[in-house]
């Protein structure tokens, strides 16, 4: 527990250095490409459009207005895997700053996970255009409660983030993994399908559809599309659940971080 | 330790750095690149890889006013020696005592992000650093100016030659009056105006009663500038005194070295 008070005290005595990753972060990620920032609204619609094409017209499989409920699974899920990807290599990636500076290292990946709020923020601009343009008999007050939920995936993220950005810099074998982990992790989550998919896997595939319950992104994107495409209230006991094992969690990858810091001079 | 001269006088003669029986052991099982086969190969043999002392039983300490040179052949332990007084390596082993506020520059310019202007990486590296933010605004001016980086001070740091660099990375590390200042080979940066100009800057700071501990390959420096020398060999130091002696000693066994390289087992000759 002292050492996830340290970490706490890590990260509030450098916000300003947190501060300037984080612009340095999404300034970098805007600059790269002739659109921009632009890019942050096409790449969801984008992939939304890929996903319609294949599912709905392809696969022949689509619920009502799909085009807006995957989209409320792609926004946030792909806030959550690049916030990932970012975090893994966040840690190693300034390996020679590392041995030449003492700082708090744990500030390196709660910026990279923090960077991509804002990205997240970005995306609520096509998500508003989605609703009002085409889905206007959608729009509900449980709108409201978007933040909510990306609170708690914030949660879960930073977690998730801060444990493989430790782990990466002794086995640098997670980036590799992790871009196939989250492929699948996509496909085990009901983001490209609902509730009902699951019930017909659980019939034949028992392990599968248990593995796709227990996941926190099941209450998570379910979260999502029960504020944005049916406009009903999220199931709360599940979402507090992954709430508070998404704390737990996090107590847990701080202390290992807080762990194995003063090793990652030595060995990058 | 024994009587050294002290450039300025009537200052605190608690020594600035006080570092006893300092050992630093890697373990060489993390230090190679790892994936997680040979981890679980070296799992499954029961092999831990071994251990490897890169700085053992090393005392010394270093008075306010005082540069010290740390000077030994390649892979002596030298800029070990600077990490673990700058806090980056925990010691294995001993104590190090810092009293007064520390500054490393190691090399310089590490913590650069090549996309950002000279002036965002200023405010990011002293973030990092951990100055406080009305301060390194305070010295902005002062620093672009001492870079003498002119109009690119808000051009990306990636169109800047590794001169400019360098000469960024040193005034922002200087600008912070530290107590004790930590160099490694960095004074051999920059075309001959920026040398001059450098080196006056560390003779300024060493005067302001400040302590300095450098690292470097070049002689000059050693015994121009530094009232102090040790000499180190394997993570241990071999010899501790006036920097013209030291200096010999280092040449004279450095050269023995060189003629025995084709004998098996000696120690790399420094550079």
């Amino acid at each position: 527990m002292g050492l996830v008070l340290e970490a706490w005290a890590d990260v509030w005595s450098r916000r300003r250095l947190i501060r300037y990753l984080v612009a340095a972060d999404l300034k970098k990620k805007g600059r790269d490409t002739l659109f921009g920032n632009v890019w942050w609204i096409l790449d969801p619609l984008l992939q939304m459009v890929v996903y319609v094409v294949l599912v709905s017209i392809i696969f022949r499989r689509s619920e009502e207005d799909y085009a807006l409920f995957i989209f409320a699974a792609i926004l946030p899920w792909k806030w959550f895997s690049s916030a990932i990807g970012d975090a893994i290599t966040s840690v190693s990636g300034q390996d020679r700053l590392i041995k030449q500076v003492q700082f708090p290292k744990i500030v390196l990946p709660v910026a990279a996970i923090l960077a991509g709020v804002g990205q997240f923020a970005f995306g609520m601009i096509p998500l508003a255009a989605l609703l009002v343009l085409l889905y206007a008999d959608r729009i509900s007050p449980m709108l409201v409660l978007i933040p909510l939920v990306a609170m708690v995936q914030l949660v879960f993220t930073l977690a998730l983030g801060v444990l493989a950005a430790a782990l990466n810099v002794f086995f640098r074998d997670i980036g590799n993994l992790s871009r196939h982990a989250l492929r699948l992790w996509f496909y085990l989550s009901p983001a490209l399908y609902g509730a009902a998919v699951i019930d017909t896997i659980a019939g034949s595939h028992r392990f599968v559809a248990g593995l796709i319950r227990l996941n926190p992104f099941y209450a998570i994107l379910n979260a999502y599309r029960s504020v944005i495409y049916e406009g009903v209230a999220p199931d709360w006991i599940a979402l507090w659940g992954v709430l508070a094992i998404s704390i737990v969690f996090l107590l847990a990858a701080i202390w290992f971080f807080k762990r194995v810091e003063p090793m990652f001079a030595k060995v990058l | 330790m024994t009587s050294i001269e002290v450039p300025a006088a009537g200052t605190t003669r608690l020594p600035a750095i006080e570092v006893r029986g300092l050992g630093v052991r890697y373990s060489l099982r993390l230090t190679r690149k790892n994936t997680l086969r040979s981890s679980l190969a070296q799992f499954v043999r029961r092999d831990r890889g071994g251990h490897f002392w890169a700085l053992r039983e090393v005392s010394f300490s270093v008075v306010h006013g005082e540069s010290l040179a740390v000077i030994g052949p390649n892979g002596a332990g030298k800029s070990t020696l600077l990490q673990s007084l700058a806090g980056i390596i925990q010691p294995t082993e001993g104590e190090i005592g810092i009293r007064g506020r520390l500054s490393s520059l190691l090399t310089l310019g590490a913590g650069f992000d090549q996309e950002l202007s000279g002036r965002e990486n200023i405010l990011l590296a002293g973030a990092f650093l951990g100055i406080d933010d009305g301060e390194i605004q305070r010295r902005m001016e002062d620093i672009i100016a001492f870079a003498d980086i002119g109009q690119f001070i808000d051009a990306a740091i990636k169109t800047y030659s590794s001169g400019m660099r360098a000469r960024l990375g040193f005034a922002i590390a200087t600008s912070v009056d530290p107590d004790i200042l930590l160099l490694d080979e960095v004074l051999a940066t920059g075309d001959q105006v920026f040398r001059a100009k450098s080196k006056e800057r560390v003779l300024e700071l060493a005067k302001g009663a400040k302590a300095i501990v450098l690292v470097t390959h070049d002689m000059h420096w050693v015994t121009e500038f530094c009232n102090r020398a040790i000499l180190i060999e394997q993570g241990h130091v071999i010899a501790e005194g006036q920097p013209e002696e030291i200096v010999r000693l280092h040449e004279a066994r450095s050269e023995e070295a060189r003629r025995g390289a084709t004998a098996p087992g000696t120690a790399a000759p420094g550079t």
